[in-house]
């Protein structure tokens, strides 16, 4: 489709996405400017604590929403049908659960702690610096997985609709997000997570608008598939849609995803609670309309694309055709901004939270401990060196990408769930919770979530998060019960009400 | 009047209604999985289509995420309290 367009189209086509990627990075060089002059750790690490509602909601959605929710996801649907939308809706409770369960707590305790990272909270709560590291370590390597995927399903998809090569997307906008998340820090991921939101929302628009003319309009293209394709009506497919996908999705992308320390990190960044309130309502309207409106539009391709998702080679790649064929290749260069912003803003976030993770909670935590005095120009390059460095190390995976790279998404998914969910719920809302629970919770859970993993292992056909979920579950209640509380210093902060 | 009991709200008392708007929250999650499942799979039998749409189908999809607006609603507007954040006044 695109070979047959002239070298001179197909660099227009790209100025959108050019200029885009530009502003953000302008972004985050206006931001490292406005900041200087204020404590560099706080400001890079979280923003300084200073995110408003508008903002807050923007970047919790933008980093939860992955390239994944604008491919994959769409591309299921396609094949699916309703019963995807139905699935995927499960994920309109991620924002006001995570803000309304941790946001308050992880605002007052950050406060009190003079906390930057989700860290800082786990090694003041448990008292040990062992779990800190495992926690520091976990983090770091999960996102790694993470990210690579969304180098990946960027770059496929860049190359997919432009006809570019995939490494000429993976420099155009890797090296973009990297450039600008280790220049601008924290503030500058949840202002240009913001832009990165308000894109995905146009591009849903605009590809809606013109899937449906493409399609001869929306009865014409409902009608024809009443007829064709009745399994789409059905919840369950004619049974390619099992319950237990449901129910696995309902702990996956919904339950579970309140103790992504991503996520959780926001409840440090926001200014005060009336923005804390205002990001819950925000973020529920804005996840559940970019939710239900790609899926939605996943289902309508069938009006451009004749086929079934294996004709155009697989789930992946009906999103990438449906941009193709039916968007004015004025356009195209535009509309692929939604999903690369999908990508960068994932990316980012991620990004930040790992550098802080090596930074803040293993280096500098060293230091103080060993009384090494660190200049804070030290810090400072260590910090930006760090976030690209990483942001390197995933960029140079992703240029060789593994096979199977999307189940090493979800692969990370869950093992970021199972090893902080009860360790970060039960941690901060259970004054017995000890440190040999979050431990045994912690690394047993992680373990044995991978040795399921790897082995396939697997229990009523349910994905390995229902194992690692429950294992980690009963190790954090049995080391609970049979270790020693934690001091009544540190319950007096986490739990005031403590006598 | 409001306001200012907020501000002078101590350590546990601000605690203890974190501890509450949290518990709210998990409520509130447990009712919208209730919706989810009545709205999708309880009218999936039903024969009744809205705009080419079956009813499992709206209801599953807008009507779950209306619900779901519906609920941080009254959540973020009515049941959780505005508190200050600095934590100076624990009165310790």
């Amino acid at each position: 489709m695109t070979g047959s367009l002239s070298a001179l189209t197909s660099l227009i086509m790209l100025v959108p996405l050019i200029l885009f990627m530009f502003v953000m990075v302008a972004i985050s060089v206006f931001v490292r400017h406005k900041q200087a002059g204020k404590n560099f750790v706080s400001s890079y690490f979280v923003g300084n604590r200073e995110l408003g509602g508008f903002v807050l909601a923007m970047t919790t959605v933008a980093t939860y929403s992955s390239v994944s929710s604008f491919v994959g996801g769409p591309g299921m649907a396609f094949q699916v049908g309703f019963g995807w939308i139905y699935m995927a809706v499960v994920q309109v409770t991620a924002i006001f659960l995570v803000l309304g369960i941790f946001g308050k707590r992880v605002a007052l305790l950050a406060r009190k702690l003079n906390a930057v990272t989700v860290v800082d909270i786990i090694r003041a709560r448990f008292q040990s610096d062992f779990l800190a590291a495992v926690a520091a370590f976990v983090i770091v390597l999960f996102f790694c997985g993470t990210m690579t995927a969304q180098f990946v399903g960027g770059a496929k998809l860049f190359a997919a609709v432009t006809g570019y090569s995939y490494e000429a997307g993976l420099i155009l906008f890797g090296l973009t997000v990297v450039i600008y998340t280790s220049i601008g820090g924290f503030r500058a991921v949840a202002l240009t997570d913001t832009c990165c939101a308000i894109m995905m929302m146009i591009g849903i628009v605009l590809l809606l608008k013109y899937v449906l003319q493409a399609g001869g309009g929306y009865e014409n293209i409902m009608t024809r598939l009443e007829i064709t394709n009745p399994e789409l009506f059905e919840p369950f497919n004619f049974g390619n849609m099992p319950w237990t996908i449901y129910f696995t999705q309902w702990l996956l992308v919904g339950i579970c995803t309140i103790a992504l320390p991503q996520s959780v990190v926001r409840g440090i960044s926001y200014k005060n609670t009336q923005g804390l309130h205002q990001a819950m309502l925000i973020g529920t309207i804005v996840v559940g309309f970019m939710n239900i409106g790609i899926n939605f539009t996943g289902i309508l391709a069938h009006g451009v694309l004749s086929g079934t998702a294996a004709d155009y080679g697989g789930v992946d790649n009906i999103i990438p055709t449906t941009i193709v064929m039916a968007m004015p290749i004025e356009l195209v260069g535009f509309a692929i901004i939604g999903p690369l912003a999908a990508s960068i803003s994932t990316i980012s976030g991620l990004l930040i939270v790992a550098s802080s993770a090596i930074i803040k909670d293993v280096y500098l935590h060293w230091a103080q401990k060993n009384n090494r005095v660190v200049t804070s120009a030290r810090v400072k390059f260590l910090s930006m060196a760090a976030t690209a460095i990483i942001g390197a190390i995933v960029f140079m995976i992703a240029l060789t990408p593994p096979n199977l790279i999307w189940l090493i998404n979800m692969f990370a998914f869950g093992g970021l769930e199972t090893a902080f969910f009860w360790t970060l719920l039960l941690g901060l809302f259970w004054k017995r919770a000890n440190k040999l629970g979050a431990m045994l919770s912690m690394t047993g859970g992680t373990i044995i979530y991978c040795a399921a993993q790897a082995t396939g292992f697997k229990i009523f056909n349910l994905h390995q998060i229902t194992i690692g979920i429950t294992v980690s579950l009963i190790l954090f209640l049995i080391g609970s019960y049979f270790g020693k509380s934690s001091d009544d210093e540190t319950l007096k902060i986490f739990f005031p009400n403590h006598s | 009047m409001k306001q200012n009991n907020r501000a002078s709200m101590n350590d546990a008392q601000k605690f203890s209604l974190v501890r509450r708007e949290a518990i709210y929250t998990g409520l509130a999650l447990v009712g919208l999985i209730i919706f989810w499942l009545i709205a999708g799979f309880g009218t999936a039998s039903l024969d009744v289509k809205i705009f080419h749409l079956p009813l499992w189908a709206i209801l599953g999809s807008i009507g779950v995420w209306l619900v779901a607006i519906l609920i941080s609603f009254v959540l973020s507007k009515i049941l959780f309290k505005d508190i200050d954040l600095g934590g100076d006044d624990d009165g310790r």
